[in-house]
C-alpha cells in the first residue's frame, strides 16, 4: 500500500541540465521555482485489452497540469479505438515547467492519443520548458499519437526527449507540428524563439538502440531561413512510423516525396536506420495543410495496418 | 627531422584531401541534383547557401564522429571506434546518406590496410566485411587520419573541405555556375570552419544534431525520383 501511495504522489524527475544547448538557460525562475507543485505535469496512459478483448484504458495517473479523464470511442473507421485527448489546465507552457508523459500500450492493444488544442510556449525569461515522454509499444500493439502545433513565442525556450520502445511486431505512428512563431501577432514572431531542442529515439525491448534523431532549432546561431533549414517556410511537421519492415515497404511506396512551388508545400519520406521503419517530413505555410498532409499519412499506415482509413477530421478542430 | 615529419604529414593531408583519392566523392552530389532540378538553387548565391547548409549539417554530425573516431584511435580503444560507428548511423536519418557513408567507408578503410601496416584497422575492415560495424566514411576519416599522425583539426578541415567540394564539384555540372564562383564560395565558407569545429570539438556523440528539413525533403524526392546523374 505505502508502495503504491509513494508512486501515485511522486511525479518522475525531468531534468535537462546536462544538455549542452541549454546551458544558457539554468538561471531559476524569479516566480514559482522549477519543478513546484503545478509546474511539473505528469501523465501516465496505459492501454490494453480488457477481457472481452475491448482496448481501454486500464491505467491512469496524472499530476497537474496535465489533465487525461477517460478515453472515448469517436473514430467512425475504427470505433473500438479508444481515443484520449491530453489538456493542459495551464496555459501555456512558462519558464521552469517540467512535463513527463508515459504512454503504454499492451500486447495487441491500441490507442489515438492528441491534444485538445495546441501546445502554447510562452515568452521565457529566465529558465525553460521541458519535457519527457515514454512511449512502449508491446507486441503487436497499435498507436496513433498525433497532437495538434506547438507554437512557440518570442524568447521560447523548450527541450524534449522521447523515447519510443517499440517491440518489432507493433507499429506507433508519431508525429510533431512545429510553427515557426505566432506569425500574426504584432509584426509576427516568426523564429523569434530562443531555443527548441527536440529529441526522438527509437529501441527494441531487449535495448537494442535503432535511431536517434535530435534538432536543435536556435536562431541566435544558425537563421532557419537559410536555404536547406527551414527556406521560405513557415511550418514544420515530424513523423515517425515504427512498424515491421514489410509494412515499411508497403507505406513507403504508398507515399508522395514532392516539392509544390505553387502551394508552398512539400513532403518527403527516407527510411529509418536499422529497420526500424520510416520518417516522414512536411513543410508549409500554414498548419492546416501540413496537418492535413500528416494526416493523410496517419491514414496509410492505418490502412496498411489495420486495413481502415483514418476518417476526416472534425471540422472544429 | 622534425620538420620532415611535419612535410611528411601534410603531403598525407593533401593526399587523403584531394577530390581523386578513390574513395567515390566524385559520384555523390549531397542533394544538389535535385534541388537545382527544384530550382531551389540557381546561381552562386543559392550554391553558397546550399553549401553553407551541407557544410554545417555535416560539422555537427559526421564531423564530431571523425573527431571521436581519431581520440579514440590515439588512445588505442577499439570498443569506442564501433560505438562512434554505429553511433553515427542511428543518427543518419537518411537511407541514401546512410549508404553513402558506408560505401565510401569501406573504400578508405581498403585503401588504408594497403597504406599501413595497423593492427585496430585491419580488425575494423574485418568488422566491415561481417557486418559487425557499419564502417562510416567520417570514422574511417578519424582512422586514418590518425594512423598517418594528421592532428584532429587538419581532419576536420579535410572533413569540411570534402563536403563542401563534394557539392562545388557537382555543381560545376548541373548549376549554372562558373569555376571562379566556386572557387570563391570555397574561400567564404572556409572562414565559417573555426566556429564550426570549437563547437564541435566540445561534443558528446549524444551532442550530434541537424535540422535541415529542406535538405531531408530534397534527398527524399532524390531517393524517390528518377534523376540519376549521381549515384545513390
Amino acid at each position: 500500500m505505502t508502495e503504491q501511495i509513494k508512486e501515485k504522489t511522486l511525479a518522475p524527475e525531468v531534468d535537462f541540465s546536462t544538455a549542452r544547448e541549454m546551458s544558457r538557460y539554468l538561471i531559476e525562475p524569479e516566480a514559482m521555482y522549477v519543478g513546484a507543485p503545478g509546474k511539473h505535469g505528469y501523465l501516465r496512459l496505459g492501454f490494453e485489452l480488457d477481457k472481452t478483448g475491448k482496448s481501454i484504458l486500464r491505467d491512469l495517473d496524472r499530476r497537474h497540469p496535465l489533465i487525461v479523464q477517460q478515453e472515448l470511442y469517436f473514430d467512425e473507421e475504427m470505433p473500438e479505438l479508444p481515443c484520449v485527448y491530453i489538456l493542459s489546465s495551464g496555459g501555456p507552457n512558462v519558464d521552469g515547467d517540467r512535463y513527463r508523459q508515459d504512454i503504454t500500450v499492451k500486447k495487441d492493444a491500441f490507442a489515438f492519443v492528441s491534444t485538445g488544442a495546441a501546445t502554447k510556449l510562452a515568452e521565457m525569461r529566465f529558465n525553460y520548458s521541458g519535457l519527457v515522454q515514454n512511449i512502449v509499444l508491446e507486441d503487436n500493439a497499435y498507436l496513433e499519437f498525433m497532437p495538434e502545433p506547438v507554437i512557440p513565442c518570442r524568447h521560447t525556450r523548450f527541450i524534449s526527449d522521447t523515447r519510443l520502445c517499440v517491440a518489432d511486431s507493433a507499429t506507433v505512428f508519431y508525429s510533431e507540428i512545429f510553427m515557426g512563431g505566432r506569425k500574426y501577432y504584432k509584426e509576427g514572431e516568426l523564429f523569434k524563439y530562443d531555443i527548441l531542442s527536440v529529441c526522438s529515439h527509437g529501441e527494441r525491448p531487449d535495448g537494442r538502440q535503432l535511431f536517434r534523431e535530435k534538432f536543435v532549432i536556435d536562431p541566435l546561431v544558425e537563421n532557419p531561413r537559410n536555404l536547406g533549414v527551414m527556406g521560405k517556410f513557415d511550418v514544420f511537421a515530424n513523423v515517425i512510423v515504427m512498424t515491421p519492415k514489410d509494412k515499411a515497404d508497403e507505406i513507403y511506396n504508398a507515399t508522395e516525396a514532392f516539392i509544390d512551388r505553387k502551394n508552398m508545400i512539400a513532403a518527403g519520406i527516407t527510411r529509418l536506420p536499422n529497420d526500424a521503419g520510416l520518417l516522414y517530413k512536411v513543410l508549409g505555410m500554414e498548419p492546416g495543410p501540413v496537418k492535413k498532409l500528416v494526416r493523410e499519412f496517419c491514414s496509410t499506415v492505418r490502412k496498411t495496418v489495420k486495413g481502415r482509413p483514418v476518417p476526416p477530421e472534425f471540422p472544429w478542430r | 627531422m622534425t620538420e620532415d615529419k611535419d612535410i611528411i604529414t601534410v603531403m598525407r593531408l593533401l593526399q587523403f584531401t584531394d577530390s581523386t583519392f578513390p574513395v567515390g566523392t566524385f559520384s555523390f552530389s549531397n542533394g544538389l541534383e535535385t534541388a537545382s532540378f527544384e530550382k531551389i538553387v540557381t546561381d552562386a548565391g543559392s550554391l553558397e547557401a546550399f553549401a553553407r547548409s551541407q557544410a554545417r549539417q555535416a560539422a555537427f554530425s559526421d564531423g564530431v564522429a571523425a573527431l571521436h573516431a581519431h581520440r579514440a584511435f590515439l588512445k588505442g580503444d577499439y570498443e569506442a571506434c564501433r560505438e562512434i560507428d554505429n553511433y553515427l548511423i542511428m543518427f543518419k536519418m537518411n537511407a541514401e546518406a546512410r549508404l553513402m557513408i558506408k560505401r565510401m567507408g569501406k573504400k578508405l578503410a581498403e585503401l588504408a590496410v594497403r597504406l599501413f601496416d595497423n593492427d585496430l584497422i585491419s580488425r575494423w575492415l574485418a568488422d566491415i566485411k561481417s557486418d559487425d560495424t557499419p564502417g562510416t566514411y567520417p570514422v574511417a576519416q578519424g582512422l586514418v587520419f590518425a594512423a598517418a599522425g594528421i592532428g584532429e583539426k587538419d581532419l576536420f578541415c579535410s572533413h569540411q573541405y570534402g563536403i563542401v567540394n563534394m557539392v562545388l564539384s557537382a555543381a560545376l555540372r548541373c548549376v549554372k555556375v562558373s569555376h571562379y564562383d566556386t572557387q570563391l564560395i570555397l574561400e567564404t565558407l572556409a572562414n565559417e570552419v573555426p566556429a564550426l569545429y570549437d563547437e564541435a570539438s566540445q561534443m558528446e556523440p549524444k551532442d550530434m544534431n541537424a535540422f535541415y528539413p529542406e535538405l531531408d525533403i530534397l534527398a527524399s524526392l532524390h531517393e524517390k525520383g528518377n534523376m540519376r546523374m549521381f549515384m545513390n
